[in-house]
Parts: structure tokens; sequence; C-alpha cells
């Protein structure tokens, strides 16, 4: 072949001049135009928006999405500040009767704003990326729990971070637990069931691990009661915090990991369960709408919520048929998270409760908690946050309960926070149910 | 004879507006008459292409020469309305490479810059492109709004003195024996800015000398005063897809047909073209196959277009014209250059010229070949200045951009209002009062409409035009009638219903074009919208008989009655 007949496109082997293109754009750089193809304008998103609701400068998810994206050429990055209001529950996401990808578009918008538009020297980036990086501080902080716990509790420390970081003041931070969930897991030996015929590689997230180990034990308790080997892969930040602070390329990082090690829980025959409803949310959802990486698909697709997989898999209400609680629980106000709520899962709490003899799970409606992960920790979002869980926290007052229940680790602070009342995760009540509290408290 | 004026320019298209505008600077008297809205002939029915001169550049090399020169002249001097998209002729593998490089050859010849990018450089420039293009020559094709461009030029001739009467149509042409002297307009409802539901008049218009600009329309002109001008006009339809899939104009590098460019225009991209002569230029078929043809065809280049959404369809109809005797077949091949038709060299009738073919790349140029040509007529020894004084809007715009004032709108909002009013932007979007946004597909805000509105009347499709207000996804459904309300308490409530109603309609002839899909649902809503909450598809209001009101209570009867029922158990 002559010089001339050589094609120009895309070089041979050797062809060392080639200067090769990236094969997988950065997120910041997806063209989600197109995605405005399907909006219609019916404004149900905006409807739908807690955000919007009650705060009147935030313009909503239509305007976020569909609008600001057709409005976009090419090479315009100047994505409004009000991305930064969107507490990322995704919401209109469910909302939409037209398969708009809003919260994509918001996600890769808010990236492109942290990016391009928000100074890396700012108090602001920095908060965020702590706030969004907790899972990077917390084993500093289980460290010395007791310390630690100590140290957050006092007023002090309260103070400056509201002062220093314009972390709000006003709440109380999450307690370190004095052994963490995969301390715990190395300590027991690790799986105590065997079964190549039904295994779960369990994706605990980070508050889980660090500060509430019970609801991970219980999800243990739980599945091995029904006979599942249980794998705990290495794991990463599901990336929910990160997004929603448009850090997407630590999130990516993160991603990275978490699709690698349970894409090889997959091979190994497992299927991926998370007792937390936004990790479930972001490894079914985000990732694929986010990444590429080899397998992402395929995580996505094998994610389940604890409870969703064993009324699939099981006979859950038939075995919860007659067992009762004891003294351990009473009636709880129980709140669906937006995340939950997002994956259609909606009623099932509710439903499955209604199996145990004794207790009763009181819906207490479908509104947002407000506190949306990071999002309500932020001082100029506080105000805000508590607006949005005002209906929540006056439908738990008024429902027949005195605690709370829900499978959302933030959302369980929002409600503990308005309402002061004991917030418990659902694993914890099936655990006190089929496996028994003594049984539980004797491990 | 003493005359209403000394020129008399017919058609209110981008030739005429560019005449009005280079004679009224030349210190002439001009009044230019248009029957409907500016641009409402060929010029607001392009596909928005600043050609850089690569088309023509193997077949037509002059008229690729001087459309690199305009190329380059209005980038200085309407830089608010062009947009440096750049653009790529790209090589499917079954297209020739002979002509490949026949391209590459012609453009560098004309003096086009063009560059060679394999398919790789050409997808990593526009990844939506297929992945069998071969390659790319990438030229500096541009976009163009022709509607901020010919309205720039219609306020500049104001400025200097011009009158521009839209909604005027020419009813006869004043002849006397063998001169033209003028003409007689019907006033739809002038003369002077557009109010709906005021009666029209008539008026006859003199002047020293009459430009016939009224490009497919010129044969009819000349008919009024007996004179044969064979214009052969060929329609195009354009298709207009809601988001843009690309942000480089896309030409198909081969000879010639039809479907093979895509340009991004504004919020959207407009995919072009057909040709094919018709008989009368307001009354052809507009069919649904050409629109699925080509919208297949050029998916070729770009796949998405096939599952994308499309929000209207349009069709134009090309002046062409050829010289009495060439007798070419196919329209494709009647050459694009203009012709300037001097009746008195012609038929013996003095007093008027006719422009005939043409493009509107090289508007300016033409326009100012044709005012030498009536200045010459006329004694005037005046020179152009059009090719280097900026149109209203384009004055000092690198300096604007730097400025990025955002006024109190949201960015994009803010970027976009900034990027059609250039330097007026300050002049218009500065104010005291609240200025929510109009039209939400475009981010049109109220002191742009109402700046619009000042300009042009109750006229919605005037300031349509103007702010691109009523052109995205809705196409209308959700800010005709919040426009519409903008022209109260100026204007009546009668002169605002109707206005509202002109604009809706109008929108629906290109919508009614792409009820597939994504369209048909907003089309629905839209219906939906208009019908239930604002009573529009039975509407007492509108009825001919006046409206009982007295009729209508407040539920209180029906309370009482149900009230009466219950005290009776």
């Amino acid at each position: 072949m002559s010089d001339a007949q050589q094609p120009t496109d895309d070089g041979g082997p050797g062809d060392d001049d080639f200067e090769p293109i990236q094969v997988f754009p950065e997120a910041e750089e997806m063209d989600l135009r197109p995605g405005a193809d399907n909006c219609y304008k019916c404004s149900t998103c905006d409807t739908n928006c807690p955000v919007a609701e009650v705060d009147d400068e935030f313009p909503g998810p239509k305007f976020q999405g569909p609008e600001q994206w057709r409005l976009k050429r090419q090479d315009d990055h100047d994505i409004d500040d009000s991305v930064m209001k969107c507490s990322n529950c995704m919401r209109c996401d469910s909302a939409c009767p037209s398969e708009v990808p809003l919260s994509q578009m918001h996600n890769t918008a808010r990236a492109e704003y942290v990016e391009e538009n928000m100074s890396k020297l700012s108090r602001e980036y920095w908060r965020n990326r702590m706030l969004a990086n907790y899972r990077r501080l917390a084993p500093l902080g289980s460290m010395f729990p007791r310390t630690t716990n100590f140290m957050m509790g006092l007023s002090a420390t309260q103070w400056l971070g509201e002062k220093l970081l314009g972390i709000t003041g006003q709440r109380e931070f999450p307690e370190f637990a004095t052994e963490t969930f995969r301390e715990w897991w190395t300590a027991r030996g690790g799986a105590q069931v065997e079964n190549a015929d039904k295994r779960i590689a369990y994706f605990h997230g980070c508050y889980a691990n660090y500060n509430t180990p019970e609801v991970a034990k219980a999800l243990v308790r739980v599945y091995e009661h029904f006979g599942y080997e249980i794998m705990v892969p290495n794991q990463h930040c599901s990336g929910t915090p990160m997004f929603a602070n448009g850090m997407l390329e630590d999130a990516r990082r993160s991603a990275e990991t978490n699709v690698r090690e349970l894409a090889w829980a997959l091979e190994d025959g497992a299927d991926i369960i998370a007792s937390c409803s936004s990790c479930s949310m972001s490894l079914r959802q985000e990732y694929p709408e986010l990444f590429d990486f080899e397998g992402t698909e395929e995580v996505a697709a094998n994610t389940w919520d604890a409870v969703e997989y064993l009324r699939v898999h099981e006979d859950l209400e038939g075995e919860l048929e007659g067992t009762s609680v004891g003294d351990k629980f009473d009636d709880f106000a129980y709140h669906a998270p937006c995340h939950a709520r997002n994956q259609g899962l909606d009623g099932q709490t509710v439903e499955v409760l209604d199996a145990i003899d004794g207790i009763t799970a009181h819906d207490v409606g479908d509104s947002c908690s407000g506190i949306s992960g990071t999002y309500g920790w932020k001082k100029e979002n506080y105000e805000t946050s508590m607006k949005i869980g005002s209906e929540m926290f006056e439908h738990m007052e008024d429902a027949d309960a005195t605690s709370g229940l829900t499978e959302c680790p933030t959302c369980s602070m929002q409600m503990e926070h308005g309402t002061g009342y004991e917030i418990t995760h659902t694993l914890e009540v099936l655990e006190a149910a089929l496996v028994g509290p003594a049984e539980a408290d004797g491990q | 004879m003493a005359r209403d004026t000394e020129v008399l320019v017919l058609g209110g298209g981008s030739t005429g507006c560019g005449i009005a505008r280079d004679l009224a600077m030349r210190g002439l008297e001009v009044t230019l008459v248009e029957r409907g809205n500016l641009t409402d002939g060929t010029t607001g029915r392009m596909h928005g292409l600043l050609h850089s001169g690569g088309r023509y550049a193997v077949s037509d090399q002059a008229s690729a020469t001087e459309c690199i020169e305009e190329n380059e002249v209005l980038r200085e001097i309407a830089g608010h309305c062009v947009e440096e998209t750049g653009g790529l002729f790209v090589q499917r593998p079954e297209d020739s490479d002979d002509y490949f490089r026949q391209k590459l050859e012609g453009c560098r010849e004309c003096g086009i810059p063009a560059r060679v990018l394999s398919g790789s450089e050409a997808r990593e420039v526009e990844p939506y492109l297929a992945d069998d293009i071969k390659r790319a020559i990438e030229v500096p094709d541009g976009a163009v709004d022709p509607f901020r461009l010919c309205v720039a030029n219609a306020i500049d001739a104001e400025t200097y003195g011009a009158r521009i009467e839209t909604h005027a149509e020419v009813i006869d042409l004043l002849r006397d024996g063998d001169d033209i002297y003028g003409v007689e307009v019907r006033h739809d409802s002038g003369p002077g800015k557009r109010t709906h539901a005021t009666s029209g008049t008539t008026e006859e218009i003199t002047a020293e000398y009459v430009v016939n600009a009224t490009g497919a329309w010129a044969g009819q002109i000349g008919a009024m005063a007996d004179l044969e001008i064979a214009v052969r006009p060929s329609k195009g339809v354009m298709t207009i897809m809601n988001v843009r899939q690309v942000d480089t104009v896309i030409n198909r590098c081969h000879p010639k047909g039809d479907a093979d460019i895509i340009v991004p225009h504004e919020t959207t991209a407009i995919l072009g073209t057909t040709d094919e002569e018709v008989d009368d230029p307001d009354d052809y078929p507009e069919e649904q196959w050409e629109v699925d043809q080509m919208i297949d065809t050029l998916s070729e280049l770009v796949p998405i277009l096939k599952e994308a959404r499309t929000i209207r369809s349009f069709w134009g109809v090309r002046p062409l014209y050829e010289p009495p005797g060439t007798g070419t077949q196919d329209p494709t091949d009647i050459t694009r250059d203009f012709f300037l038709l001097d009746h008195a060299d012609r038929d013996g009738v003095t007093g008027m010229s006719s422009i005939v073919g043409g493009k509107f790349t090289t508007y300016r140029m033409m326009a100012e070949q044709i005012s030498d040509h009536v200045c010459e007529k006329l004694g005037v020894t005046a020179t152009c200045a059009t090719a280097d004084e900026p149109l209203p809007g384009s004055e000092n715009i690198a300096t604007l951009e730097a400025g990025m004032d955002d006024f109190g709108l949201r960015s994009p909002v803010a970027r976009r209002s900034r990027q059609r009013l250039g330097s007026r932007a300050r002049e218009v979007l500065e104010t005291d009062e609240p200025n929510p946004v109009i039209c939400q597909c475009e981010g049109v805000t109220r002191a742009e409409i109402k700046d619009a509105i000042a300009q042009s009347g109750t006229d919605l499709n005037a300031v349509r035009i103007r702010t691109r207000a009523s052109m995205g996804n809705c196409q209308g459904g959700f800010c005709c009638q919040p426009m519409a309300n903008e022209l109260h308490p100026e204007y009546d409530e009668k002169m605002v219903r109707e206005a509202l109603d002109e604009l809706f309609q109008e929108r629906w002839k290109g919508e009614r074009h792409a009820l597939w899909g994504e369209q048909l649902s907003q089309a629905m809503l839209n219906y939906a919208l208009h019908a239930t909450t604002m009573n529009r598809d039975h509407d007492p209001a509108s009825a001919t008989s006046t409206v009982d009101f007295a009729a209508f209570d407040d539920g209180r009867a029906e309370r009482d009655r149900i009230d009466g029922i219950r005290g009776g158990r």
C-alpha cells in the first residue's frame, strides 16, 4: 500500500503519530441535549419538587433539566448557580410522565457547574467536598469513636463548624459506633452460612458500617435466617453525596471500585443487596446514567433493595406471619424515603410489617423529609430543609406512634431532629421478628 | 412632478432591506413596502446557513468566491446575527474520493480555508456523526439568523430616514405610458405600525425609481405593468429539530442531491432540503413524504436524527431565474447567481428594475450592486458603506462579550438574550421592572418582548422573529398567550385576541407537519391547555352575540337549592 492510499482514519498498528482520542467522554462533557426531546413542558416535575414548593427562588427541575440543556451550545459552560439548590431527591424522575432523564441532567449540570463555575478555593467547595467525601473522614472518626463523639457533641465544635465551614450548628453530628460493621464481620469470622445456590453480596454503604452497624448486622441475621451465604466485598462510597455536590470525579473513582468489586461478586453467583435506599438507587440508576465502566449495566441490573429481594425470592410475608417483636418495638410512624419511592418501593414496608403481630407501620405520607443527604447539613439550606420536612414532622406527630421507621440514614436523622423520636431501620424489625432479640443480642 | 420618495423598494426580504439600508446610508430618500412581515417570503424560510462558499466550490467558483468574501464581511458587520459554527463536508464510504479531492482543491482555489479531518477527528468535533463517516473537510461555514439580520437592516435604514411599511401589499404598479412611477398598496391596518382589528386603507406611493426586490413574486409584480419576468420558483422543505444534534454545519460531500445539510440554528438544528419547481409561490403542495425522506437521508450522516424530535417543518421558495433561452431542466442546475433586469433596456419601460436569483449569504453585495445601478440612474454619486458599518446590535461585539452582565437573569437566559440582542442588550434588558421569562423554551424575557412590541405594534409574528419567543419546543403553546398579554393595556382586548389568534395559527401551520412522537404529545397538551384553561375551543367571548354575564352566578342558587333539600329532610 502506498502512502497515498493510506487511509487518514484511525491509523493502523504502529502508527505512532496518531493521537488517540478519549474513548469515553468525561461526564461533564456529556451531551444530554437530546434528552430534552422528551419534555413537553407539562411541569409535573415542578409540582412534585419539594424544594420548589418551599423556595420561590428555585426555578424547579424543568428549568434545571430540559430547558437549561436545550439552551446550551456545546461550548457553553455557564450553568446557572440555582442547580446547587437542587437536593437531588430525584422525585422529578418518578414524576415525569415522559421519561426525561432529569436527575441525570441535574447531576451532569451540577458537576459542570462545580468544575467550571465554582472556585476551588472557596469555603463552599471545600465544605461540599468534605461532606461528599464523608467516607474518607469516617475511618478517622471511628478510630477513636468515643473521643470523636465527645468532640463533635461539643457546642464549640458545632459553632466552629458553622462559622468555618458553613455546616449548620442546628444539627447534632451522628455518632460513630464503637465497633464498625466490618470489624464485627471480621471478628465474627465472616459468613456463617455457605450456600452456592443462594448467595448475596452485601453493599452496606458507609453509614451502616461506621454509624449504625446494628442495621448491617440485622441484614446479616435476616439473610442467614433464609439460608443465604453473604459476601461483604470491598467497597467505597456509593457516590450519592458526591453526585449531590457535583463532585463527579470523586464519584467516578468510587464507582469504579464498586463496579469492579461487585462485578466480581456477580461472577461468583451473588446478587447485590443494599440496605440503604440511596445506595441501591445510586447503583441501579445513577451509575448507568453517568458511567460506563465494564460491568456497570450488569451491576445495575442485579442490585436489589434488601426487603424487596426477600419479597421476590422468599415468602417473606408468609415467614413473618404469626411472629411478633415482643416489647422491643411498638407502632411506627413510617416515612418512605424519596430514593425508595423512586425505585417503586414506597409501599412495601407497611405491607411487610402488617404480617407481624402487634405492630403497625403508619405511613406518614408522600412528602420528602427535606434533608436529602448532605443538603440539609449546609447552613444555607437548613431552613429550606426544615420547611420541606415540616409536613412529615406534623404527620409523624399525628400518627398513632411514638417512634419512627425508615430505610434511609439521612431521612432518619431528619426524622429524629424534627420530632425527637427514636428511628429504626426496617431490617431491625425483621430481625426482631424472625431471629428474635435474644439470639441477636447473643452474638 | 414631485414624488413621494426618491426610491421605492418592493419586498421586505434580505435583498429589499439590504437595498433600503444601502441607499438610505447614501443619503437617498427610500420607502420600502412589504406585503407581510419582514422576511415573510423566502428570507424567513431558509435554513440559516452562512455559506463559506464550500458548497459551490466545484460547480460554481464565482459564487463560491463571493460567498467567502461576504461571509467574512457579515461576521464583522452582523456579529450578533452570526454564529461561527464552522462546517464540515463529510464523506460517506459510498461517496466519491474524486469528488472529495475536487471539493478540497475547489475550496483552496476560491480562498476558502479548508482542512481535512479523519473520520475520528470529525467525530470528536461532532460526536453524533455516523461511525462510518470516512473523513471530512472543515470550512468556515456559519449559522445566521435571517430574521435578526433582515430586521437590523430595516431598523438601520429607518435610522437613516427610510420609511418601512410592512403589511402593505402592492396591488398595482403605476405606469404612465412607458414609465413606471410608483405603486398602489393596500395597508392591512396602516400606514405605520400594524394594529389588529383596525380597517385597512389604500395608498398611492410615487417614486423616481422603483426596485422590484420581491424574489419569487417578481413575476407577479411585473405582470401588473405587463412585464414578463420568468422567475422559476423552486420549493424546498426544511425541518426543525427540537435540539441541536450538531454544533457544526454538516454538509454531505457529494456533487448534488436532496437532503444533504444540517445547520445548527440557535437552540435547534435545521435539516435541508429539496429542490422542486412550482408554478405558484403562494400555492404548492406541502407533503409529508418530503419530510420523511429528508430525515431518512440525513440519518445516514447523523443517525440520532432518526429518533429525534422534530418541532415543525416549513417550505421555502427559491427565486430562481435564468435568462430566456437557457432552458435548464433540473432546477438544481439553475444558477444561484442573481440578475438585475433593467426594464428600460429589456422592455423599453423606464423607472423600474427587478432583481431575481441570488442567495442570502451575498445579499449585501447584491444590494450594493443594485444600489450602484439606482444611483447611476438617479445621477447620485454617493458610494456604498455597508461593508464597513456594523448593523445595530453588532457594534463593539467583542467588548460586549467580555462584559458578561447577567441583568439579574439566570445564566442561560442571560446568555441567550445577550446573543440575540448584541450591543442592544443593556438598553433592552436593564430595567427596574420585574423581568420574568415569558418564553421558557427560548429564554425570552418580558423586557425583550416589550422592546419588540415597541418596534412592531400588535404584530406578534413580528415580535416572534425579533425575539424567537414561541419558536421553541412548545411552539407557542405556553407563551403565545403571555406574549399577547404584553400588548395590553396599550391595545384593547379585541386587538389582543386577534393578535394572539394570528400568532397561534402561524405556529400551528408548521407544527402540523411534525405530529408524531413527542411533538404530537406537545400538540395535545397545547390543545388541552388552550381549550380547557382558556376556553379557546368554545369561547363565548369570541362569539358574535354578546355574552349574558348575568346568567353566570356565583353558585349561590345551587347551594340554596341543596341547602333547601337538606333542610327539608
